[in-house]
Protein backbone atom coordinates (compact mmCIF):
# COMPACT_ATOMS: atom_id res chain seq x y z
CA UNK A 1 0.00 0.00 0.00
CA UNK A 2 1.40 3.15 -0.68
CA UNK A 3 -1.28 5.71 -0.06
CA UNK A 4 -1.17 9.37 1.02
CA UNK A 5 -4.06 9.70 4.24
CA UNK A 6 -5.84 11.76 1.75
CA UNK A 7 -5.95 8.87 -1.00
CA UNK A 8 -6.75 6.38 1.72
CA UNK A 9 -9.65 9.18 2.55
CA UNK A 10 -11.02 8.86 -1.09
CA UNK A 11 -10.52 5.59 -1.78
CA UNK A 12 -12.71 4.91 1.67
CA UNK A 13 -15.44 7.61 0.44
CA UNK A 14 -15.58 5.92 -2.69
CA UNK A 15 -15.96 2.43 -1.35
CA UNK A 16 -18.66 3.43 1.50
CA UNK A 17 -20.63 5.53 -1.97
CA UNK A 18 -20.69 2.19 -4.27
CA UNK A 19 -20.62 -1.02 -1.89
CA UNK A 20 -22.88 0.66 1.12
CA UNK A 21 -24.78 3.30 -0.25
CA UNK A 22 -23.11 6.39 2.19
CA UNK A 23 -22.66 9.30 0.48
CA UNK A 24 -19.51 11.80 1.29
CA UNK A 25 -19.94 11.26 5.30
CA UNK A 26 -18.11 13.58 7.54
CA UNK A 27 -15.10 12.18 8.20
CA UNK A 28 -15.76 12.28 12.01
CA UNK A 29 -19.40 11.04 11.32
CA UNK A 30 -20.31 8.12 13.87
CA UNK A 31 -21.13 5.42 11.26
CA UNK A 32 -23.53 3.48 12.99
CA UNK A 33 -25.43 6.15 14.32
CA UNK A 34 -26.11 8.50 11.34
CA UNK A 35 -26.03 5.67 8.94
CA UNK A 36 -26.63 2.46 10.07
CA UNK A 37 -23.10 1.08 9.32
CA UNK A 38 -23.05 -1.99 11.29
CA UNK A 39 -21.41 -4.88 12.18
CA UNK A 40 -22.00 -6.84 9.17
CA UNK A 41 -21.14 -3.85 7.09
CA UNK A 42 -18.06 -3.33 8.69
CA UNK A 43 -17.10 -7.18 7.60
CA UNK A 44 -17.61 -6.18 4.23
CA UNK A 45 -15.43 -3.17 4.70
CA UNK A 46 -12.68 -5.46 5.64
CA UNK A 47 -12.57 -7.52 2.71
CA UNK A 48 -11.97 -4.28 0.92
CA UNK A 49 -8.95 -3.02 2.77
CA UNK A 50 -7.70 -6.13 2.31
CA UNK A 51 -7.86 -5.21 -0.89
CA UNK A 52 -6.68 -1.77 -0.60
CA UNK A 53 -3.48 -2.83 1.08
CA UNK A 54 -2.84 -6.13 -0.54
CA UNK A 55 -2.84 -8.35 2.73
CA UNK A 56 -4.74 -10.74 4.45
CA UNK A 57 -5.94 -9.56 7.71
CA UNK A 58 -5.66 -11.84 10.68
CA UNK A 59 -8.83 -12.75 12.72
CA UNK A 60 -6.48 -10.73 15.56
CA UNK A 61 -6.70 -7.00 13.38
CA UNK A 62 -9.81 -8.04 12.42
CA UNK A 63 -11.32 -8.05 15.95
CA UNK A 64 -9.40 -4.92 16.69
CA UNK A 65 -11.58 -3.50 13.94
CA UNK A 66 -14.78 -3.60 15.22
CA UNK A 67 -14.75 -0.64 17.71
CA UNK A 68 -14.03 1.45 14.64
CA UNK A 69 -16.63 3.98 14.35
CA UNK A 70 -15.78 7.02 11.82
CA UNK A 71 -13.54 7.36 8.78
CA UNK A 72 -10.81 8.48 10.40
CA UNK A 73 -10.93 5.92 12.21
CA UNK A 74 -10.78 3.58 9.51
CA UNK A 75 -7.97 5.57 8.52
CA UNK A 76 -5.96 5.20 11.40
CA UNK A 77 -6.96 1.58 11.77
CA UNK A 78 -5.41 0.94 8.06
CA UNK A 79 -2.22 3.42 9.15
CA UNK A 80 -1.68 1.49 12.29
CA UNK A 81 -1.34 -1.78 10.15
CA UNK A 82 0.44 -0.27 7.80
CA UNK A 83 3.15 1.02 9.60
CA UNK A 84 3.18 -1.94 11.91
CA UNK A 85 3.59 -4.20 8.86
CA UNK A 86 6.94 -2.18 7.38
CA UNK B 1 -60.29 -20.62 24.52
CA UNK B 2 -60.71 -20.61 21.30
CA UNK B 3 -61.80 -17.77 18.89
CA UNK B 4 -62.83 -16.54 15.81
CA UNK B 5 -59.97 -16.08 12.55
CA UNK B 6 -60.43 -13.47 10.16
CA UNK B 7 -58.18 -12.97 6.98
CA UNK B 8 -58.08 -8.70 6.82
CA UNK B 9 -55.48 -8.48 4.18
CA UNK B 10 -53.90 -10.20 1.51
CA UNK B 11 -51.07 -9.73 -1.52
CA UNK B 12 -49.65 -11.48 -4.05
CA UNK B 13 -47.19 -11.47 -6.43
CA UNK B 14 -47.46 -14.15 -8.93
CA UNK B 15 -47.04 -15.39 -12.21
CA UNK B 16 -50.48 -14.17 -13.77
CA UNK B 17 -49.94 -10.78 -11.63
CA UNK B 18 -49.64 -9.09 -8.53
CA UNK B 19 -52.74 -6.26 -8.36
CA UNK B 20 -55.63 -7.81 -7.58
CA UNK B 21 -57.58 -6.51 -10.72
CA UNK B 22 -54.91 -7.95 -13.05
CA UNK B 23 -54.90 -11.69 -11.21
CA UNK B 24 -58.58 -11.66 -11.50
CA UNK B 25 -58.40 -10.77 -15.04
CA UNK B 26 -56.23 -13.41 -16.23
CA UNK B 27 -58.90 -15.93 -14.50
CA UNK B 28 -61.26 -14.57 -16.06
CA UNK B 29 -59.58 -14.67 -19.61
CA UNK B 30 -57.99 -17.50 -19.13
CA UNK B 31 -54.84 -16.26 -19.32
CA UNK B 32 -51.71 -18.46 -18.60
CA UNK B 33 -48.59 -17.19 -16.64
CA UNK B 34 -46.42 -20.02 -17.84
CA UNK B 35 -43.71 -19.01 -20.35
CA UNK B 36 -40.53 -20.30 -21.68
CA UNK B 37 -37.82 -21.65 -18.78
CA UNK B 38 -35.05 -18.56 -18.55
CA UNK B 39 -31.51 -19.72 -19.66
CA UNK B 40 -29.15 -19.62 -16.54
CA UNK B 41 -25.74 -20.76 -17.51
CA UNK B 42 -26.21 -23.84 -15.09
CA UNK B 43 -29.02 -26.43 -15.30
CA UNK B 44 -31.23 -25.08 -17.69
CA UNK B 45 -29.50 -26.54 -20.70
CA UNK B 46 -29.65 -29.78 -19.38
CA UNK B 47 -33.58 -30.00 -18.35
CA UNK B 48 -36.12 -31.38 -20.60
CA UNK B 49 -38.77 -29.55 -19.38
CA UNK B 50 -38.67 -26.02 -20.90
CA UNK B 51 -41.25 -24.28 -19.32
CA UNK B 52 -41.56 -21.93 -16.22
CA UNK B 53 -44.36 -19.84 -13.94
CA UNK B 54 -42.39 -16.70 -14.57
CA UNK B 55 -43.30 -13.38 -12.70
CA UNK B 56 -41.93 -11.26 -15.83
CA UNK B 57 -43.08 -7.80 -14.61
CA UNK B 58 -41.40 -5.07 -13.11
CA UNK B 59 -41.64 -4.63 -9.39
CA UNK B 60 -41.28 -1.46 -7.46
CA UNK B 61 -39.17 -2.58 -4.79
CA UNK B 62 -37.99 0.81 -2.49
CA UNK B 63 -36.35 -0.72 0.04
CA UNK B 64 -33.56 1.21 2.23
CA UNK B 65 -30.00 -0.92 1.74
CA UNK B 66 -30.00 -1.73 5.53
CA UNK B 67 -32.54 -4.26 4.61
CA UNK B 68 -31.60 -5.35 1.45
CA UNK B 69 -28.51 -6.21 2.77
CA UNK B 70 -29.81 -9.43 4.31
CA UNK B 71 -31.89 -10.19 1.22
CA UNK B 72 -32.01 -12.86 -1.62
CA UNK B 73 -34.27 -12.67 -4.10
CA UNK B 74 -37.21 -15.04 -2.27
CA UNK B 75 -36.42 -12.22 0.89
CA UNK B 76 -37.66 -9.44 -1.62
CA UNK B 77 -40.59 -11.17 -2.93
CA UNK B 78 -41.38 -12.34 0.76
CA UNK B 79 -40.72 -8.24 2.41
CA UNK B 80 -43.09 -6.63 -0.79
CA UNK B 81 -45.65 -9.10 -0.15
CA UNK B 82 -45.35 -8.14 3.36
CA UNK B 83 -45.30 -4.17 2.69
CA UNK B 84 -48.58 -4.53 0.83
CA UNK B 85 -50.29 -6.51 3.19
CA UNK B 86 -48.96 -4.34 6.45
CA UNK B 87 -49.67 -0.96 4.21
CA UNK B 88 -53.19 -2.15 3.22
CA UNK B 89 -54.16 -3.53 6.74
CA UNK B 90 -54.22 -0.11 8.29
CA UNK B 91 -52.82 -1.68 11.51
CA UNK B 92 -50.54 1.12 13.90
CA UNK B 93 -46.93 0.94 14.07
CA UNK B 94 -47.43 0.45 17.77
CA UNK B 95 -49.38 -2.68 17.26
CA UNK B 96 -47.11 -3.87 14.56
CA UNK B 97 -44.33 -3.57 17.11
CA UNK B 98 -46.08 -4.53 20.41
CA UNK B 99 -45.58 -8.60 20.52
CA UNK B 100 -49.40 -9.18 19.84
CA UNK B 101 -48.23 -9.67 15.87
CA UNK B 102 -45.93 -12.59 14.78
CA UNK B 103 -45.29 -14.02 11.85
CA UNK B 104 -45.41 -17.37 9.97
CA UNK B 105 -43.51 -17.19 6.66
CA UNK B 106 -41.19 -19.75 4.65
CA UNK B 107 -39.73 -20.72 1.13
CA UNK B 108 -38.56 -23.84 -0.08
CA UNK B 109 -34.68 -23.38 0.44
CA UNK B 110 -33.70 -19.76 1.31
CA UNK B 111 -32.52 -18.10 -1.46
CA UNK B 112 -30.59 -21.00 -3.71
CA UNK B 113 -29.35 -18.34 -5.75
CA UNK B 114 -27.02 -17.15 -2.86
CA UNK B 115 -26.43 -20.75 -1.88
CA UNK B 116 -25.10 -21.60 -5.31
CA UNK B 117 -23.00 -18.66 -4.76
CA UNK B 118 -21.58 -20.05 -1.52
CA UNK B 119 -20.90 -23.68 -2.72
CA UNK B 120 -19.57 -22.27 -5.94
CA UNK B 121 -16.85 -20.26 -4.03
CA UNK B 122 -16.42 -23.18 -1.27
CA UNK B 123 -15.67 -25.84 -3.99
CA UNK B 124 -13.22 -23.78 -6.19
CA UNK B 125 -10.42 -24.77 -4.06
CA UNK B 126 -9.04 -21.41 -3.82
CA UNK B 127 -7.71 -19.88 -0.52
CA UNK B 128 -8.63 -16.36 -2.30
CA UNK B 129 -12.31 -16.99 -2.63
CA UNK B 130 -12.67 -17.64 1.13
CA UNK B 131 -13.55 -14.35 1.96
CA UNK B 132 -15.74 -13.91 -1.20
CA UNK B 133 -18.06 -15.90 1.15
CA UNK B 134 -19.94 -12.73 2.29
CA UNK B 135 -20.89 -12.32 6.01
CA UNK B 136 -24.18 -11.95 4.80
CA UNK B 137 -24.99 -14.62 2.48
CA UNK B 138 -26.19 -16.97 5.36
CA UNK B 139 -29.00 -14.27 6.54
CA UNK B 140 -29.73 -14.54 3.15
CA UNK B 141 -29.85 -18.17 2.36
CA UNK B 142 -31.24 -19.56 5.85
CA UNK B 143 -34.28 -21.16 5.48
CA UNK B 144 -35.90 -18.85 7.71
CA UNK B 145 -34.75 -15.95 5.65
CA UNK B 146 -37.84 -14.69 4.55
CA UNK B 147 -39.48 -14.60 8.04
CA UNK B 148 -36.49 -12.77 9.78
CA UNK B 149 -36.29 -10.06 7.05
CA UNK B 150 -39.96 -8.99 7.53
CA UNK B 151 -39.35 -8.93 11.21
CA UNK B 152 -36.64 -6.93 10.99
CA UNK B 153 -38.32 -4.60 8.13
CA UNK B 154 -41.08 -3.99 10.30
CA UNK B 155 -40.13 -4.32 13.84
CA UNK B 156 -42.27 -7.15 14.70
CA UNK B 157 -41.29 -8.83 17.57
CA UNK B 158 -44.03 -10.99 18.21
CA UNK B 159 -43.61 -15.19 17.61
CA UNK B 160 -42.09 -16.43 14.53
CA UNK B 161 -42.79 -19.84 12.69
CA UNK B 162 -40.84 -20.66 9.76
CA UNK B 163 -42.43 -23.75 7.98
CA UNK B 164 -40.25 -25.04 5.31
CA UNK B 165 -41.93 -28.46 3.85
CA UNK B 166 -42.06 -27.27 0.03
CA UNK B 167 -45.23 -27.02 -1.35
CA UNK B 168 -46.69 -26.76 1.90
CA UNK B 169 -45.11 -24.43 3.14
CA UNK B 170 -47.37 -21.44 3.08
CA UNK B 171 -50.53 -23.40 3.82
CA UNK B 172 -49.18 -24.44 6.62
CA UNK B 173 -48.17 -20.70 7.47
CA UNK B 174 -51.86 -20.08 7.40
CA UNK B 175 -52.85 -22.89 9.30
CA UNK B 176 -50.26 -22.69 12.20
CA UNK B 177 -50.64 -18.74 12.06
CA UNK B 178 -54.82 -19.54 12.10
CA UNK B 179 -54.13 -21.73 15.27
CA UNK B 180 -51.81 -18.69 17.18
CA UNK B 181 -54.60 -16.63 16.62
CA UNK B 182 -57.43 -19.34 17.41
CA UNK B 183 -55.77 -20.03 20.86
CA UNK B 184 -54.93 -16.12 22.07
CA UNK B 185 -51.37 -16.90 21.62
CA UNK B 186 -51.01 -13.77 19.63
CA UNK B 187 -53.60 -11.57 18.14
CA UNK B 188 -52.79 -11.36 14.71
CA UNK B 189 -50.28 -12.79 12.04
CA UNK B 190 -48.86 -12.04 8.82
CA UNK B 191 -48.81 -15.73 6.64
CA UNK B 192 -46.82 -16.42 3.76
CA UNK B 193 -44.30 -18.02 1.62
CA UNK B 194 -42.24 -16.96 -1.68
CA UNK B 195 -40.19 -19.02 -3.86
CA UNK B 196 -37.51 -17.40 -6.40
CA UNK B 197 -36.85 -18.24 -9.84
CA UNK B 198 -34.33 -21.46 -9.47
CA UNK B 199 -33.71 -24.26 -12.01
CA UNK B 200 -32.53 -26.61 -8.95
CA UNK B 201 -36.08 -27.29 -8.33
CA UNK B 202 -37.14 -27.54 -11.98
CA UNK B 203 -34.36 -30.31 -12.43
CA UNK B 204 -35.54 -32.47 -8.92
CA UNK B 205 -38.81 -32.82 -10.55
CA UNK B 206 -37.46 -32.82 -14.37
CA UNK B 207 -35.11 -35.74 -13.19
CA UNK B 208 -38.48 -37.28 -11.21
CA UNK B 209 -39.64 -37.42 -14.76
CA UNK B 210 -42.65 -35.15 -12.82
CA UNK B 211 -42.00 -32.33 -15.09
CA UNK B 212 -44.32 -31.52 -18.36
CA UNK B 213 -42.21 -31.65 -21.33
CA UNK B 214 -44.47 -31.81 -24.34
CA UNK B 215 -45.58 -28.53 -24.45
CA UNK B 216 -42.10 -26.10 -25.02
CA UNK B 217 -43.11 -25.05 -27.51
CA UNK B 218 -46.75 -23.91 -26.60
CA UNK B 219 -45.92 -23.26 -22.82
CA UNK B 220 -49.69 -21.59 -22.05
CA UNK B 221 -50.79 -25.31 -22.66
CA UNK B 222 -49.24 -26.87 -19.77
CA UNK B 223 -49.45 -27.53 -16.87
CA UNK B 224 -53.22 -29.67 -17.13
CA UNK B 225 -54.75 -30.71 -14.54
CA UNK B 226 -57.34 -33.43 -14.78
CA UNK B 227 -56.86 -33.50 -18.55
CA UNK B 228 -56.29 -36.94 -20.09
CA UNK B 229 -52.98 -35.41 -22.23
CA UNK B 230 -51.40 -33.88 -18.96
CA UNK B 231 -47.73 -34.68 -18.76
CA UNK B 232 -46.27 -33.38 -15.53
CA UNK B 233 -46.45 -30.22 -13.29
CA UNK B 234 -44.47 -26.99 -14.52
CA UNK B 235 -42.43 -25.31 -11.92
CA UNK B 236 -43.10 -20.88 -10.81
CA UNK B 237 -42.18 -18.47 -9.02
CA UNK B 238 -44.02 -16.16 -6.86
CA UNK B 239 -44.56 -14.94 -3.44
CA UNK B 240 -48.03 -14.34 -0.88
CA UNK B 241 -49.32 -13.01 2.17
CA UNK B 242 -52.09 -12.67 4.28
CA UNK B 243 -53.03 -11.05 7.43
CA UNK B 244 -55.10 -13.08 10.15
CA UNK B 245 -56.42 -11.34 12.92
CA UNK B 246 -59.02 -12.10 16.06
CA UNK B 247 -62.33 -11.57 14.51
CA UNK B 248 -62.95 -8.87 17.42
CA UNK B 249 -59.83 -7.04 17.63
CA UNK B 250 -60.73 -6.62 13.83
CA UNK B 251 -64.04 -5.91 14.25
CA UNK B 252 -62.89 -3.25 16.83
CA UNK B 253 -60.95 -1.20 14.66
CA UNK B 254 -63.39 -1.62 11.48
CA UNK B 255 -60.99 -3.62 9.29
CA UNK B 256 -62.35 -5.02 6.15
CA UNK B 257 -63.13 -8.80 6.33
CA UNK B 258 -62.13 -10.64 3.44
CA UNK B 259 -62.92 -14.40 4.71
CA UNK B 260 -62.55 -16.05 7.84
CA UNK B 261 -60.91 -19.56 8.42
CA UNK B 262 -62.90 -22.18 9.94
CA UNK B 263 -60.65 -25.29 10.16
CA UNK B 264 -57.27 -26.63 9.32
CA UNK B 265 -55.94 -30.25 9.12
CA UNK B 266 -52.38 -31.35 8.61
CA UNK B 267 -50.86 -34.69 8.58
CA UNK B 268 -48.29 -36.78 7.21
CA UNK B 269 -48.75 -40.12 5.11
CA UNK B 270 -46.36 -41.78 7.51
CA UNK B 271 -44.15 -43.47 4.67
CA UNK B 272 -43.23 -43.09 1.56
CA UNK B 273 -41.79 -39.60 0.99
CA UNK B 274 -42.71 -38.63 -2.73
CA UNK B 275 -45.69 -40.97 -4.25
CA UNK B 276 -48.81 -39.37 -3.70
CA UNK B 277 -50.90 -41.20 -0.71
CA UNK B 278 -54.97 -41.35 -0.90
CA UNK B 279 -55.26 -42.75 2.96
CA UNK B 280 -53.67 -39.52 3.56
CA UNK B 281 -55.20 -37.37 1.64
CA UNK B 282 -58.65 -38.39 2.50
CA UNK B 283 -57.89 -38.11 6.19
CA UNK B 284 -56.55 -34.61 5.85
CA UNK B 285 -59.85 -33.93 3.94
CA UNK B 286 -61.70 -35.37 6.91
CA UNK B 287 -59.87 -33.54 9.49
CA UNK B 288 -59.99 -30.29 7.82
CA UNK B 289 -63.63 -30.65 7.99
CA UNK B 290 -63.89 -32.22 11.13
CA UNK B 291 -61.61 -29.25 12.69
CA UNK B 292 -64.51 -26.84 11.07
CA UNK B 293 -67.15 -28.43 12.14
CA UNK B 294 -68.95 -28.78 8.97
CA UNK B 295 -70.17 -31.38 6.50
CA UNK B 296 -68.58 -32.44 3.09
CA UNK B 297 -71.89 -30.95 1.51
CA UNK B 298 -71.23 -27.77 3.28
CA UNK B 299 -68.37 -27.38 0.94
CA UNK B 300 -68.86 -25.23 -2.66
CA UNK B 301 -65.73 -25.36 -3.90
CA UNK B 302 -62.29 -27.26 -3.53
CA UNK B 303 -59.13 -25.68 -4.48
CA UNK B 304 -57.33 -28.82 -5.56
CA UNK B 305 -53.91 -28.92 -5.27
CA UNK B 306 -53.72 -30.45 -8.88
CA UNK B 307 -50.01 -30.09 -10.18
CA UNK B 308 -50.88 -32.06 -13.57
CA UNK B 309 -48.90 -35.09 -12.52
CA UNK B 310 -49.82 -38.54 -14.16
CA UNK B 311 -50.75 -39.99 -10.77
CA UNK B 312 -50.86 -37.39 -8.27
CA UNK B 313 -53.88 -35.93 -10.05
CA UNK B 314 -55.64 -38.94 -10.04
CA UNK B 315 -55.20 -39.81 -6.41
CA UNK B 316 -56.18 -36.34 -5.20
CA UNK B 317 -59.36 -37.03 -7.47
CA UNK B 318 -59.99 -40.46 -5.97
CA UNK B 319 -60.11 -38.74 -2.18
CA UNK B 320 -62.13 -36.12 -3.34
CA UNK B 321 -64.34 -38.14 -5.04
CA UNK B 322 -64.66 -40.72 -1.85
CA UNK B 323 -65.47 -37.66 0.76
CA UNK B 324 -67.11 -35.06 -1.34
CA UNK B 325 -68.49 -37.15 -4.00
CA UNK B 326 -69.39 -34.94 -7.00
CA UNK B 327 -71.09 -32.00 -5.42
CA UNK B 328 -68.54 -29.45 -4.72
CA UNK B 329 -67.19 -27.54 -7.64
CA UNK B 330 -63.21 -28.66 -8.06
CA UNK B 331 -60.55 -26.37 -9.29
CA UNK B 332 -56.72 -26.40 -10.12
CA UNK B 333 -55.38 -23.11 -10.20
CA UNK B 334 -51.54 -24.48 -10.82
CA UNK B 335 -53.28 -24.17 -14.47
CA UNK B 336 -52.48 -20.75 -14.50
CA UNK B 337 -48.99 -20.22 -13.10
CA UNK B 338 -47.40 -23.52 -12.86
CA UNK B 339 -46.35 -24.30 -8.94
CA UNK B 340 -44.81 -21.95 -7.18
CA UNK B 341 -44.14 -24.06 -4.56
CA UNK B 342 -43.71 -22.41 -0.98
CA UNK B 343 -45.87 -20.44 -2.33
CA UNK B 344 -48.69 -22.28 -3.56
CA UNK B 345 -50.76 -22.53 -0.67
CA UNK B 346 -50.99 -18.83 0.06
CA UNK B 347 -51.41 -17.80 -3.81
CA UNK B 348 -54.42 -20.28 -4.12
CA UNK B 349 -56.20 -18.86 -0.64
CA UNK B 350 -55.92 -15.81 -1.95
CA UNK B 351 -56.95 -16.54 -5.53
CA UNK B 352 -60.25 -18.28 -3.27
CA UNK B 353 -60.77 -14.85 -1.78
CA UNK B 354 -60.96 -12.73 -4.65
CA UNK B 355 -63.35 -15.49 -6.50
CA UNK B 356 -65.18 -15.51 -3.29
CA UNK B 357 -65.54 -11.58 -3.73
CA UNK B 358 -66.90 -11.65 -6.95
CA UNK B 359 -68.76 -14.93 -7.01
CA UNK B 360 -66.90 -16.11 -9.93
CA UNK B 361 -64.66 -19.90 -9.82
CA UNK B 362 -62.02 -20.16 -12.51
CA UNK B 363 -62.00 -23.07 -14.61
CA UNK B 364 -58.95 -25.41 -14.51
CA UNK B 365 -57.28 -23.65 -17.30
CA UNK B 366 -56.13 -26.48 -20.26
CA UNK B 367 -58.37 -29.06 -19.10
CA UNK B 368 -60.18 -29.74 -22.09
CA UNK B 369 -60.68 -33.81 -22.01
CA UNK B 370 -60.88 -34.90 -18.43
CA UNK B 371 -58.86 -37.99 -17.44
CA UNK B 372 -61.60 -40.71 -17.13
CA UNK B 373 -59.11 -41.87 -13.87
CA UNK B 374 -60.35 -38.37 -13.13
CA UNK B 375 -64.08 -37.95 -13.71
CA UNK B 376 -65.75 -39.02 -10.36
CA UNK B 377 -65.45 -35.17 -8.96
CA UNK B 378 -67.15 -31.92 -10.72
CA UNK B 379 -64.59 -30.22 -12.44
CA UNK B 380 -64.85 -26.36 -13.33
CA UNK B 381 -64.49 -27.01 -17.35
CA UNK B 382 -65.73 -22.98 -17.86
CA UNK B 383 -65.94 -20.41 -15.40
CA UNK B 384 -68.71 -20.58 -13.56
CA UNK B 385 -71.06 -17.27 -11.97
CA UNK B 386 -71.52 -19.32 -8.58
CA UNK B 387 -71.55 -17.63 -4.82
CA UNK B 388 -68.69 -19.27 -2.60
CA UNK B 389 -69.92 -20.09 1.08
CA UNK B 390 -67.11 -22.04 2.02
CA UNK B 391 -63.96 -23.16 0.11
CA UNK B 392 -61.53 -26.02 1.01
CA UNK B 393 -57.87 -25.82 -0.40
CA UNK B 394 -55.50 -28.62 -0.91
CA UNK B 395 -52.07 -28.91 -0.76
CA UNK B 396 -49.20 -31.87 -0.79
CA UNK B 397 -45.75 -31.42 -0.45
CA UNK B 398 -42.75 -33.95 -1.07
CA UNK B 399 -42.14 -35.67 2.61
CA UNK B 400 -45.85 -37.19 2.74
CA UNK B 401 -47.37 -33.73 4.62
CA UNK B 402 -50.97 -32.61 4.18
CA UNK B 403 -53.15 -29.95 4.46
CA UNK B 404 -56.71 -28.89 4.36
CA UNK B 405 -57.59 -24.89 4.67
CA UNK B 406 -61.15 -24.45 5.22
CA UNK B 407 -62.23 -20.85 4.33
CA UNK B 408 -65.87 -19.26 4.93
CA UNK B 409 -67.22 -15.92 3.31
CA UNK B 410 -67.55 -13.61 5.91
CA UNK B 411 -70.54 -13.68 7.76
CA UNK B 412 -71.55 -12.16 11.40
Amino acid sequence: MNLTREQLQHKLLRIFEENFEIKNPGLDDDLREAYEFDSIDAIGLLVEIERIMGVKLSQEKKKQSMDIRTINDICNYVETIHIARS
Amino acid sequence: MERRVVITAGSAITPIGHAKADILNSLTQGISGVKPLRHDELLSQYISSAVFGTVDYPIPYEFKRNFRKTMGPVAYYACQVVKEVLESSGLDQSFITSGRLGVAFGSTHGSPTVQRRIYKNFFSNDASQYSAIDAVDYLKSMVHTTAVNITKMFGITGRVISSSTACTTSSQSIGFGYETVKFGLQDAMICGGADEYDTTTVAVFDNLLACSTAFNDTPHRTPRPFDVNRDGLVVGEGGGAVLLEEYEFAKKRGAPILGEIIGFSNNNNGGDLILPNMEGIKNTIRLGLENAGIAPDQVDLISAHATGTKMGDVIEAMAIGSVYGKQPYVTGLKSYMGHTMATCGVIETLLVLYMMEVGFIAPTLNLEEVDARCAMIRHVMKPVESRIQIAAIQNFAFGGVNTCLLIKQFDE
